[in-house]
């Protein structure tokens, strides 16, 4: 699994939003937004071919969180990119 | 009074609000996570100065009757002529203060805006604070490109009509 090519994180006032940076025209009526564990894991994988584990290996080391709700919330993450395609 | 006025034009423009909603659309239904607006128009205007078009939602009621909140959408680009009266700009008029509003005067580098919509009230800014120009207007059904000669003749009218915008405004309230 990876992230498409073309979009980007950018941090800004605490704000994490996925920018489809990779075309001319770019719909901010449709940003993502993501919360901070979920730009964690983005930041852990981006570029990359990883697997839901990866993700939640950047959970566990990061928060005092168990392995199984870490998968748990990797998973629905995962899920998440890609139904909204920037993920695949 | 003023009720009875406008249940009374909400009731003889009927047939014209029906029209307007089948041409143009109606807002989207849908939950919608909003980015507060100075942190995506600041990334907005990074990413239209990096080269890019934007595509916004339009908030707020000021570009009235031409935009209307949450319904319409914009696209923005950097302006590749000189900017001039009648454009609609989106422009920091203060540190993180963002407006889509349209240039009413130019003098120099000092830029007056007023939205459509507004009475009265104006802005200023500098010509290095606008961050793009809305080169499309987009509605849920149709998309008009800013150079449309209809749509700058309907602008042109619309200030002319400043006098009574007011009465204009309340009938238009009435349309949607």
């Amino acid at each position: 699994m990876k992230i498409k090519e073309g979009f980007e994180l950018r941090t800004l006032c605490d704000e994490h939003i996925i920018v489809g940076c990779g075309r001319k025209n770019i719909d901010f009526s449709k940003v993502v937004n993501l919360n901070e564990s979920a730009a964690l894991m983005w930041n852990a994988v981006v570029g990359k071919e990883f697997t839901v584990a990866d993700m939640a290996a950047a959970l566990t080391a990061e928060y005092d969180v168990d392995e199984k709700t870490a998968l748990a919330d990797a998973q629905r993450i995962v899920a998440e990119w890609v139904e909204i395609g920037i993920a695949e | 009074m003023k009720k009875a006025i406008k249940l009374i034009l909400r009731f003889l423009l009927s047939p014209w609000r029906w029209f307007r909603k089948k041409r143009d659309g109606v807002l989207p239904s849908g939950k919608r996570h909003e980015v507060p607006n100075d942190i995506l128009l600041g990334l907005v205007r990074d990413m239209i100065r990096e080269g890019h078009t934007a595509t916004i939602w339009v908030k707020g009621f000021s570009m009235r009757p031409f935009l209307e909140h949450m319904r319409d959408k914009v696209i923005l680009a950097q302006p590749e002529r000189p900017l001039q009266e009648g454009d609609a700009v989106l422009a920091e008029i203060g540190p993180g203060h963002y407006v889509l509003h349209r240039i009413i005067k130019i003098e120099g580098e000092k830029i007056t805006l007023m939205g459509d919509g507004n009475l009265g009230s104006t802005e200023t800014c500098r010509m290095k604070h606008v961050a793009g120009i809305v080169t499309h207007y987009i509605r849920p059904k149709r998309t008009i490109p800013a150079t449309d000669e209809r749509l700058i003749r309907r602008i042109k009218r619309w200030r002319r009509l400043l006098p009574c915008r007011r009465f204009l405004l309340l009938v238009y309230k009435s349309t949607i």
